[in-house]
C-alpha cells in the first residue's frame, strides 16, 4: 500500500511497519560498503523544514536523503519571512509552488505536519510535532530492539520520565504495542497522566516498576523547555527518584537489562555518566539506526497525487484497529 | 394582513401542538381559531404540518463590532440570527475597544438601530478593558439599558474585584454573567484534558478549571446578594454544582448551555479539526448526557449559542494557533430540532421555554406568545423539509461551524417581527 505521508504511528498497519523494518535492514547493509550512496531518489528534492532546534533528527534525515541521492534543501526558518510574521500556511503555499518532492517537518505545534500534508502534493514526514508524534524515532527504536530481540513479542519495555510532554513516548509505545511488546510507564505523577492509554501500566515508584521485570529501560529526556510550570521540585530530586543512579546501574547490569534513550542525554539527570559506557546501552545504536530507517521511509513514500482529506478520529481508529495485534 | 392556516402552534406551557389558523393584522395577532374566515385583502399562507412558535432569543452572541468587522458585523450577525429564526440577541462586550463605558455602549446601540433588522442588546464589561482590575463605567452603561455585566471570554480573576462589582451593581438591578475558567489551570489551549488531549499531544483544560469558578462565582453572588448567570456550561460536575446551589434556594443563579456542548465531544476534534475548537472545550459523552439531563430538568434556564465567528484564514491554521469558537445562529434551531426534538429527546415546549421565553425573562423583556392581542414575533418551521448548510445559505460573515455542508432535518420558513416579514423561504 503506497502512502504519500508519514505523519504518525497510530495509523500505520503492521505490514507497513514490518516492511519498513525489513527495508531498513537492507539499507543498513550499505553502510559497510565504501560507497554508501544509491540512486533511489536521484532527481528528487527533499526540503528540511525545522521550526524547532534539532541536531540528531535533522542530520539523520539529511544523511539519509543524500545516501539516496536526493537533493536536500534546508529551509532556514530563522532567516525566512516567518520572522516577518508570515504564517505557516503562507510558507506552505510558497513551498508548494517550488514543487519539492518531500518535506521533512518539525514543529512545536501538534498536528501541524498533518495540516501541511493536506495542502501540498509533496510527501510530508513528521520529524516531531509538539507532544504528538515522532514516527521515525519510534521506527528506529523498534529496529534497534529487533536487532537484540529478533522476535520481540512478549518482551517488556519500561519507559521512564516525562510521558506527558513526550512525542517519543507516544509514538514508540504505540509502535511497540503493535509489535506485541509490553510497555509500562514510570515517572512523577505530574508527568504520567492518569488518562493515558489504559493498556499501559503506570508506575510512580521505581522499585514497583522494576518488579514488573522489564527487559529494556527506555529513559526519556527531561524537557525543561516544554514545561511551562514546575512538574517536579528539582533535577537532583528527579535523578534520585527516577534516574539511573550508580547504585541502580549496578542492579541493571546484574539483571542484564538494555538501556535506551532518544537523546540528547541530560547527564546526571536521567542517567549517571557511567551508563554511557555500559555495554548494554543502545543509545549510539539508536542514532546509527536512525539513518537506515529514514532511508527506508523516504524510499517508501510516494509523492504526488491528491491532497489527503482530514480524517475523523473515529474513522482513523477504525482503519488502524486491524493493525493492532490480538 | 396575514392569515396562517392550519399551523401547529407551540408554546412553552404544553408539549402538545395545537392546530389552528392565526390571523395577524398590523403586526398583532388578532385572531386564533379553526377555519377562520379569510378577511379581504389578507395574504393566506398554507401552514399545514408546519410549527408556528414564538421567535427565539439568543442571550450570548459575539458580533465582533467594533474592532473585528472582518469576522462579523452587527448587520451580518443579525442576519444570521434571522436566518436561524432568532429575533433578538445580546452581544458580548469583548470587542475592541471593549464595551466598558457609556460611550462605547452608545456607539454599538446606535449602530444596531441603524444596521440591524432585529433588536440587538449588549452586555457591558465588569472591569475596564476586561482587565479584571478596575471597575468599568457600570452606572453609565445602565443608563443606556445594559443589564448584563460580564468579562466574557475571560473570567474576572480577582474574586475581590468581582465581589465589589456585584455589591455595587446589584443596587442598580444589574446581573452578572460568568465565563468560568481558572486560567492557570485551563492553559492556553481549548481542548478537554483527557484521553483525547493526551492522544493529540495538546495541553488540555481540565473540567475542574470551569467547575471551580462556577462554584466560586455562585458563592460570591450569594455573599453579595447578587444574581449570577453561568455561561456555556460544558461539564457534568458543573451542571451538578448549579443544580445543588439552585436546590438550596438562597442565591439567585441562572445558567445556559450551548447546542454544541450538547452535541459534540472531544472525540469529534479527530484529526485536529479547528471547527471543534472552542472555549469551554468539548468534553466527553458523559458530560453531554449530563448537560441534556440538566436542560430537561431546568438546571439550565436557557439555550444560547455563544455565536463566535472567526475568519476562514484564522481557522485554517493548525489547532494550537487557531482561535476558539464556532458560529451558531444560522444552525441552532435546525440542529436542536434534528438532534433532539425529532428523535423525541425533548419537545417543542422546551425549545420555546429555553430558547425564546427564558432568555427574554433574563433580560427583563416582554415574552412573545402565539396568543390573541400579542405582537407577532414568530417563526414558521417546516419539520418535513431539510436544510443544507452551504456557504451560500449561511448569513454569518464567518462560517466556522462543524455543520458546514451538512444536511439536517427541519427548515426555518418564515420569520415575522411585528409588521415585518424578516425572512421567507
Amino acid at each position: 500500500m503506497a502512502r504519500k505521508d508519514l505523519l504518525d504511528i497510530a495509523s500505520l498497519h503492521r505490514e507497513e511497519i514490518e516492511f519498513l523494518l525489513d527495508q531498513s535492514t537492507s539499507f543498513k547493509k550499505l553502510f559497510t560498503r565504501s560507497v554508501k550512496k544509491i540512486p533511489a531518489l536521484e532527481g528528487k528534492s527533499v526540503l528540511m523544514l525545522f521550526y524547532e532546534a534539532s541536531t540528531r533528527t535533522h542530520s539523520s534525515f539529511e544523511v539519509a536523503a543524500k545516501r539516496l541521492s536526493a537533493e536536500v534543501t534546508n529551509f532556514d526558518v530563522d532567516h525566512s519571512s516567518i520572522t516577518k510574521g508570515e504564517s505557516v500556511r503562507e510558507t506552505i503555499e510558497t513551498l508548494q509552488a517550488m514543487r519539492t518532492d518531500y518535506i521533512v517537518v518539525r514543529h512545536g505545534h501538534s498536528g501541524l505536519p498533518g495540516m501541511i500534508a493536506r495542502q501540498t502534493t509533496a510527501s510530508v514526514i513528521n520529524a516531531g510535532d509538539g507532544a504528538h508524534e515522532h514516527p521515525t524515532q519510534a521506527l528506529l527504536d523498534a529496529f534497534t530492539i529487533k536487532e537484540k530481540f529478533p522476535d520481540p513479542r512478549g518482551k517488556k519495555v519500561l519507559i521512564i520520565g516525562d510521558i506527558l510532554h513526550s512525542r517519543v513516548a507516544r509514538s514508540t509505545s504505540t509502535l511497540l504495542q503493535k509489535l506485541g511488546v509490553e510497555v509500562a510507564y514510570l515517572g512523577p505523577g505530574s508527568l504520567v497522566p492518569k488518562y493515558g492509554p489504559t493498556t499501559i501500566p503506570r508506575f510512580t515508584d521505581y522499585q514497583a516498576a522494576m518488579a514488573w521485570k522489564p527487559d529494556i529501560v527506555y529513559l526519556l529526556r527531561v524537557q525543561m523547555e516544554r514545561q511551562d510550570v514546575q512538574f517536579f521540585p528539582n533535577v537532583r530530586e528527579y535523578h534520585r527518584v527516577y534516574g539511573i543512579t550508580n547504585a541502580r546501574l549496578a542492579e541493571i547490569r546484574d539483571r542484564g537489562l538494555y538501556i535506551m534513550h532518544p537523546g540528547p542525554v541530560n547527564r546526571g539527570v536521567e542517567l549517571c555518566d557511567a551508563v554511557m559506557d555500559y555495554e548494554r546501552s543502545l543509545i549510539t545504536n539508536q542514532v546509527e539506526n536512525g539513518i537506515s530507517i529514514r532511508m527506508a521511509v523516504l524510499d517508501w513514500l510516494t509523492p504526488g497525487g491528491e491532497f489527503p482529506k482530514q480524517e475523523s478520529y473515529i474513522a482513523r481508529q477504525q482503519a488502524s484497529s486491524t493493525a493492532i495485534l490480538p | 394582513m396575514l392569515l396562517l392556516q392550519n399551523a401547529r402552534i407551540a408554546s412553552e406551557n404544553s408539549p402538545v401542538l395545537v392546530e389552528s389558523d392565526v390571523l395577524i393584522v398590523e403586526g398583532k395577532i388578532q385572531d386564533i381559531g379553526k377555519s377562520l374566515t379569510i378577511p379581504e385583502g389578507a395574504r393566506v399562507i398554507d401552514a399545514r404540518g408546519r410549527v408556528l412558535m414564538p421567535a427565539m432569543f439568543d442571550a450570548h452572541v459575539h458580533f465582533r463590532a467594533p474592532g473585528f468587522e472582518n469576522k462579523e458585523t452587527i448587520t451580518t450577525g443579525s442576519e444570521a440570527a434571522i436566518n436561524g429564526g432568532i429575533t433578538g440577541v445580546v452581544m458580548m462586550p469583548n470587542t475592541r475597544p471593549a464595551l466598558d463605558s457609556a460611550t462605547s455602549v452608545a456607539t454599538v446601540l446606535d449602530n444596531a438601530k441603524r444596521k440591524a433588522r432585529i433588536p440587538v442588546y449588549t452586555s457591558g464589561c465588569v472591569t475596564k478593558d476586561r482587565q479584571g482590575k478596575e471597575l468599568a463605567e457600570i452606572e453609565g452603561m445602565r443608563t443606556l439599558g445594559v443589564k448584563m455585566l460580564t468579562d466574557d471570554g475571560d473570567t474576572t480573576s480577582d474574586p475581590a474585584v468581582l465581589l465589589r462589582a456585584m455589591q455595587y451593581a446589584t443596587e442598580f438591578g444589574m446581573f452578572f454573567a460568568s465565563h468560568c475558567e481558572v486560567p492557570e489551570l485551563a492553559g492556553p489551549r481549548a481542548l478537554n484534558e483527557g484521553v483525547m488531549s493526551y492522544r493529540l499531544g495538546i495541553k488540555g483544560s481540565p473540567a475542574c478549571a470551569e467547575e471551580i469558578i462556577i462554584d466560586r462565582d455562585i458563592r460570591l453572588a450569594r455573599a453579595a446578594g447578587a444574581h449570577v448567570h453561568i455561561q456555556h456550561v460544558s461539564s457534568k460536575l458543573g451542571m451538578e454544582t448549579i443544580r445543588w446551589w439552585k436546590s438550596r434556594g438562597d442565591v439567585k443563579v441562572t445558567a445556559e448551555v450551548a447546542p454544541h456542548h450538547l452535541l459534540f465531544t472531544d472525540e469529534h476534534i479527530g484529526d485536529y479539526d479547528t471547527n471543534y475548537k472552542m472555549n469551554p472545550p468539548l468534553r466527553t459523552q458523559a458530560d453531554c448526557d449530563a448537560l441534556l439531563e440538566g436542560l430537561i430538568e431546568g438546571v439550565f434556564d436557557l439555550i444560547a449559542t455563544d455565536h463566535a465567528p472567526h475568519t476562514p484564514f484564522e481557522k485554517a491554521q493548525d489547532f494550537i494557533s487557531a482561535p476558539n469558537g464556532i458560529t451558531g445562529l444560522d444552525t441552532a434551531l435546525v440542529s436542536l430540532y434534528h438532534f433532539f426534538v425529532e428523535p423525541g429527546k425533548f419537545g417543542w415546549d422546551l425549545v420555546v421555554k429555553r430558547y425564546s421565553a427564558e432568555p427574554r425573562r433574563l433580560m427583563g423583556l416582554p415574552v412573545p406568545t402565539i396568543e390573541v392581542g400579542q405582537q407577532a414575533e414568530c417563526v414558521l418551521f417546516d419539520t418535513d423539509a431539510e436544510t443544507t448548510f452551504t456557504r451560500e445559505f449561511m448569513k454569518s460573515k464567518s462560517q466556522n461551524t462543524p455543520f458546514i455542508d451538512q444536511t439536517l432535518k427541519g427548515r426555518v420558513d418564515l420569520v415575522i417581527l411585528g409588521t415585518e416579514i424578516l425572512l421567507e423561504r
